[in-house]
């Protein structure tokens, strides 16, 4: 990585923290983020209604629903798996209105899964509070045949579509949520770097 | 600057305070197309100066074979809107800048409020005709003291409708800011241009009920203030200007022959900024544009609106 040099796309995740001012708080869990979601419990609690969405199972199957259901003292709604969670957002999105302030914690998969699930609804990904736990695994979206690898954990990883060998990027997509790959041994097929695992 | 000649083609008396004026390129031509929302800046020679006054263009931006601008006649005018009032007549020529847009609409938003105050409106009658043109949905409010000092509310009513919402002081329809901002659909803008004791209310309504700031949009541009007489040293051009009282600093640059950039003329762009090498005294900052911090470090200032508190200061100019 050389310092002083970020490609602006990539995404930066901060720590879940109320908004002030706000009419009311939607926060969006999955797995290791039901722990963000109990942080954000232990701050001073919200004068608006808050509403809490938690999936149990994601990719490392930890479940926080328990200890949830014991701090949010309302509306705290569990699902088993990310899908039904995401369908439950798109449920309730039609009945949200400004002021609404949304937060979202779990794996980069998830997050961006949600940024894409509230865009239409007119919520731009800029306003939305994302805390990244889990897994540094990243989902590359590859040039050449646009298929998109899922959970890469190194720098360079095989096209699940095309096979091809792809240097994952800082390269961000905010509405793939994917980094972008790039066929890395095109000019002397076969000579590949070494393969090391940078995202666990 | 490269600036647009016009000839004034027709003036018409709105209200009491207001004044309508149509403009026309001098060779017939069509003037630059513009998007709702954009403003020009018109050049007056006066007898002793130069007065240059940001107005927005309120006609369609489907129309460019005359602009249309609505000047109110300012109770502590330094001069220009009382000049544009008493000494414009139909078929004299001016000279006007390209417009330029520091007030435009959010094409994503899922919903438009527009708030006005008294002239305020000017921009929005650019806006509508856009958001008319590709079926927006909006809400105008427009606020004023009298249906008799109130301009435009018949063609208003033609061109929004039912989205038109007049409050006016004199039927104590005040317009309830938390109300109007509470409950509003996801994606939604606000946009407000008026008085500024309106803007700051719907600044601060819309930041305590939790909207963020990239959904709110102001637009209020600030006459220069008269103030006290005070020294300005250019120390690139070498030469020491005298701002009178009554003119703004940027003015006295320009009176004393030294190019100074700027657009809106009215501390909102900030394409006029300099940078402060010295000064006896405070900054009296008058800008929407540079932020807190910038304005307590006295290092940059805005010469359209803003002044010293001293009675010298050195800019790199």
């Amino acid at each position: 990585m050389e310092r002083g040099y970020w490609i602006k796309s990539k995404p930066v995740y901060t720590s879940l923290v109320w908004h002030e001012k706000a009419t009311s708080h939607l926060v969006l869990a999955a797995g290791i983020g039901g722990m963000a979601a109990l942080k954000l419990f232990q701050q001073m609690h919200p004068a608006q209604p808050v509403t809490v969405l938690y999936a149990k199972y994601a990719q490392m199957e930890v479940d926080y629903s328990a200890t949830l259901k014991k701090v949010v003292p309302e509306n705290l709604h569990v699902f088993k798996f990310e899908e039904d969670l995401l369908t439950e957002l798109k449920s309730i999105m039609p009945h949200m209105h400004m002021g609404l302030r949304i937060y979202v914690a779990g794996s980069e998969g998830f997050i961006w899964d949600v940024a894409k699930a509230v865009k239409p609804f007119g919520v731009d990904d800029a306003h939305i509070m994302k805390e990244l736990t889990d897994t540094l695994a990243r989902s590359v979206y590859c040039v050449h045949c646009k298929a998109v690898t899922k959970n890469v954990t190194t720098n360079i990883v095989p096209c699940c579509g095309c096979e091809r060998m792809l240097f994952v990027r800082d390269h961000f997509s905010r509405n793939l949520g994917a980094y972008m790959g790039l066929m890395v041994d095109a000019e002397s097929p076969g000579e590949l770097p070494a393969i090391e695992e940078i995202y666990p | 600057m490269n600036m647009i000649d016009v000839r004034v083609a027709a003036i018409e008396q709105v209200t009491p305070l207001i004044k309508h004026f149509k403009f026309v390129k001098e060779d017939g031509s069509q003037l630059p197309p513009f998007s709702g929302g954009s403003h020009i800046v018109v050049a007056l020679d006066a007898e002793d100066r130069t007065y240059r006054n940001p107005y927005s263009l309120m006609g369609s931006p489907t129309e460019t074979d005359a602009y249309h601008i609505s000047v109110r006649r300012q109770e502590n005018s330094r001069g220009g809107s009382a000049y544009m009032h008493e000494n414009v007549s139909v078929g004299m020529t001016l000279k006007i800048t390209h417009p330029v847009n520091l007030f435009t609409l959010a094409k994503m938003a899922h919903k438009h409020i527009l708030i006005a105050g008294g002239i305020g409106i000017t921009p929005f009658m650019s806006q509508i005709e856009d958001l008319n043109r590709i079926g927006a949905d909006y809400e105008l409010h427009y606020a004023f003291r009298s249906y008799k000092q109130a301009a435009f509310v018949e063609e208003l009513q033609k061109s929004c409708g039912n989205k038109l919402h007049c409050h006016s002081d004199s039927d104590g329809k005040r317009l309830d800011m938390e109300a109007l901002l509470s409950n509003q659909p996801l994606g939604t803008h606000v946009y407000v241009c008026g008085p500024s004791p309106m803007v700051v209310a719907v600044l601060e309504t819309a930041k305590n009920l939790g909207w963020p700031e990239s959904n709110v949009h102001n637009e209020q541009f600030l006459a220069p203030p008269v103030g006290e007489s005070f020294k300005v040293q250019l120390a690139k051009s070498n030469l020491e200007v005298q701002v009178p009282a009554e003119m703004s600093m940027l003015e006295a640059i320009e009176a004393a022959g030294v190019q100074a950039e700027y657009l809106c003329r009215g501390g909102v762009c900030g394409r006029c900024e300099l940078s402060v090498l010295e000064s006896d005294g405070g900054l009296e900052h008058n800008d929407h544009f540079l932020t807190e911090s910038e304005k307590a470090s006295c290092s940059k200032i805005m010469p359209c609106v803003s002044r010293t508190k001293g009675k010298l200061l050195v800019l790199d100019l």
